[in-house]
């Protein structure tokens, strides 16, 4: 699931500068279960901001409205009626949804109200813990479950460095375990320790470009 | 939310949702022939020993079909009730094949839609973690 959380008022706040109206746009997607952008906080956001702009002798017109997923069309077609009414969105939805939303919607200002910050599991209510980075090329397979591009400080496909401590805790921060450590534990426990020693060709991270995925009996349809 | 938990429903609000939407529902409903194809096209279904009531048809027919039926005249211990259909019972993956082409996803999500309006929706805080939304 992808981990947001909520801006600093007032960095919104400056986002906004004189657009009004404003429609805050909730998702009820991930940024819902991680409880940093679904309905009820987009009524908290619009409660917030009238408060603020109330408080500095101003007013905000703002409404609210949360659709299923801020990541997919066809949850869209109340939006498309309601858009046209405001000088700007406010999306809670992660990095995805706000870029889908301002590439649907060109001539609005759309504006991210979250920091999407990782893919990761909920270790409890309102505790998460990222756990991949989506680096598209997974090694999970050969670490024991457990990523190294995520959980070592370094991102290294081939570990440990020098900085492991003798406690099994990272160089960078001694409360982060080591990962490399972590793999090897976990490598020894299933018998399948002479992973460790298989040498993965180095990852090129620079240069980058935007990824797509069109699954195998789709290129057709797509011209692929 | 616990407020808008004890106010009397908006009918107006749910009526003009419904109206907003009524030609392309009426249409999806009136064309829904209970073929019952697309029950094993939902995951949910199989992993639920084949449960009928997490039939995709079964799903917007107990709760969008009952509220065009009723017009929106529905308490707020219906939309309660349908929250369990069209949250717990479906999780909008849009992988249920209707063979006419029902759009049963968008029914699912105008459903959602209509709770929504009047704030009745799944908590993922404390409270929501008590029950499983699978």
């Amino acid at each position: 699931m992808i981990i947001a959380h909520r801006k600093p008022l007032e960095e919104i706040v400056e986002m906004l500068g004189q657009l009004n109206p404003v429609l805050v746009l909730g998702c009820g997607g991930c940024t819902s279960i991680c409880l940093a952008g679904g309905q009820r906080e987009a009524e908290q956001l619009a409660a917030d901001l009238r408060e603020d702009y109330g408080n500095r002798g101003g007013q905000l017109e703002v409404n609210t409205y949360t659709i299923e997923r801020q990541c997919n069309a066809d949850f869209f077609a109340d939006i498309d009626r309601l858009a046209g009414d405001y000088q700007a969105i406010v999306s809670t939805a992660c990095g995805a949804g706000v870029q889908f939303v301002a590439e649907r919607y060109p001539r609005l200002p759309v504006l991210p109200a979250l920091n999407t910050d990782f893919v990761g599991f909920d270790k409890d209510v309102g505790w998460y813990e990222e756990n991949c980075r989506t680096c598209g090329d997974c090694v999970l397979g050969e670490t024991g479950g457990i990523c190294p591009v995520t959980r070592c400080a370094k991102s290294l496909f081939n570990g440990p460095c020098g900085g492991t401590r003798a406690d099994g805790t990272c160089e960078v921060d001694p409360d982060i375990p080591c990962a490399w450590f972590e793999i090897h534990k976990r490598l020894r426990e299933q018998g399948r320790l002479e992973l460790i020693t298989r040498v993965r060709p180095a990852r090129e991270w620079q240069n980058q470009i935007r990824r797509t995925v069109i699954q195998e009996p789709y290129r057709e349809r797509y011209g692929k | 939310m616990a407020a808008a938990q004890q106010a009397t429903v908006d009918t107006g609000k749910v009526k003009d949702l419904l109206a907003a939407h009524r030609a392309e529902m009426k249409r999806y409903l009136s064309h829904c022939m209970h073929c019952t194809l697309c029950a094993e096209s939902c995951f949910l279904f199989m992993a639920r020993d084949k449960d009928p009531r997490y039939m995709p048809s079964y799903k917007v027919l107990n709760s969008l079909g009952v509220l065009y039926r009723r017009r929106g005249r529905v308490e707020r211990s219906f939309l309660e009730k349908i929250k369990k259909i069209v949250w717990r019972n479906c999780v909008l993956c849009r992988r249920c094949y209707c063979p006419v082409g029902v759009d049963i996803p968008r029914m699912i999500a105008l459903a959602r839609a209509v709770c929504r309006s009047q704030g009745v929706y799944p908590d993922f805080d404390e409270q929501g973690h008590q029950e499983s939304w699978l």
